[in-house]
Order: C-alpha cells, then structure tokens, then sequence
C-alpha cells in the first residue's frame, strides 16, 4: 500500500436521480484500485441505501442537496453521506422497506450516525477494501 | 449494459424483465409497469436474471407485487438466476427475504411457476 489516498466529493440534489450518480462515481474511484468486483458490489449497495434514506427522509416537502464524500486511504474507503435535512425522523409512508440501516450494517466494517453542528444527519461508513492492492 | 423495463405477455402471463440497474429512480416506473400487468394477466413473472443492481426501493416494489398477485388469486413467481447480478443475490440474502419471495433459478422456471399459481 503505498501513501497516496485517492477522495470524491459530490453534491446531488436531494431527489431520486441522484442516487445511480453517487453510484457510478463511487465504482468510478474503485474500479481503479483493484478492488474485487463483489467488494464494489457490496459498497455500491451500502452507499445507495444510505443515499436513498437521505432523498426520502431529510426534506420532505422542501427541496435541498446531498454531499458524498468517498476517500481511499489504508485498504478502506470511508464514505460519508451528509445531508441539511429535519434529521432523521421517521416516516409512516416511507418508500423503503426499513432496511437500508440494517443492510447498511451487515456489509460494513462500521458505521455511524450523526447530527453534525448545522443541521441534517451524517452517515459515516467505513469499508475494507480486501482485494485491494498492497 | 442499459437500463430498462420490458413487458411482453408469453400464454396469459404477463413477463416484466428489469435489465441493467434499478434503484429508488426507477422503482416507481417499475411499480407501474407491474401494476398495469396486474390488471389484465393470469399471472406475473418478474425476470432479474438481467438485472445488475436493485436496491430496497425497488425490493418493496416487488414484495407488493406479490402480496397484490397473492390477492388477485395470480400466479407470481420472480426468476433470479445466477446471471443476476452479485447485488441482486445480496439484498435479498442480506434482508432474509430470499426465502419470503417466490423466486426461480431462470426466467422459463419463473413463467412456469407464475402459469401454475
């Protein structure tokens, strides 16, 4: 492993489009690290269902944007999902099935959840990178 | 590969195949799409075995495709083959419901399956 680390920030509206943008950068970052496919598969499956919580749940009726922020150092990607939001509150009329946490959980190697100074709720994901290249 | 939804109807039952990558951007295209087949088929078998990426936005789509077909007195079946993509067979392993939903191992077993309901 050497000392460079590689970082991705976006900004997406909050709204369903963005979700497959935040994707297709992240397997972007990766596809560049020698990371297993299913690796890429399990992360792009995390973030989505972290993306996809933020587009439901932190504005409601009003409009606002999602940061992503991916960094690559030490055989882990962290990627922090960063919205302005009302917070996580819960909603009776979710789209989701109330899984994205749970699934969140099972293929990371940690997360953590946040109310950040400002507002909103941060998402902070830790993955380790297995197949990555020493 | 692109991103699409398909209907065609193969001897009364109505086959919708998802291909490439669906998420919370898609689920409610795909939600119509099925419920329209609803309306008029014996039967609906959801074909993933294209399908490269779903997330649970899309799962909740096809959990109430079921529960309406169950409803309907329809068949119901969803083909996830192993040509399905490694996040399709991970969702449904990680939320357990793998074992709740009806699935085939291929599209032919899932329209089988759907015709017999």
């Amino acid at each position: 492993m050497g000392a460079v680390s590689e970082r991705v920030e976006i900004e997406i509206a909050a709204a369903a489009p963005g979700v497959p943008l935040v994707r297709h950068a992240l397997r972007g970052l990766l596809s560049g690290l020698e990371v297993d496919d299913d690796v890429i598969a399990d992360i792009a499956l995390a973030v989505t269902e972290a993306c996809t919580n933020a587009v439901v749940h932190a504005y409601r009726d009003s409009s606002g944007t999602i940061s992503v922020t991916a960094s690559h150092a030490d055989g882990a990607l962290t990627v922090i999902v960063r919205d302005h939001g009302t917070g996580m509150a819960p909603r009776v009329d979710t789209p989701g099935l109330g899984v994205g946490l749970p699934v969140i959980a099972a293929i990371a190697q940690s997360v953590e959840i946040g109310s950040p100074r400002g507002g909103g709720t941060e998402v902070r994901m830790r993955f380790a990178l297995a197949g990555d290249a020493e | 590969m692109t991103n699409g939804i398909d209907v065609e109807r193969v001897d009364g039952i109505d086959v919708v195949t998802l291909r490439g990558e669906h998420d919370l951007s898609t689920a409610t295209d795909v939600s119509r799409r099925i419920d329209s087949a609803l309306e008029t088929a014996s039967g609906l078998a959801i074909d993933l075995s294209e399908t490269t990426f779903i997330d649970s936005a899309v799962l909740r789509v096809l959990i109430t495709a079921q529960e309406r077909a169950n409803e309907r007195g329809a068949g119901f079946a969803i083909a996830v083959a192993d040509t399905s993509g490694h996040g399709v067979h991970r969702l449904l392993t990680l939320t357990g419901l793998d074992s709740k939903l009806s699935t085939c191992p291929s599209r032919a077993g899932a329209i089988a399956a759907a015709s017999a309901g």
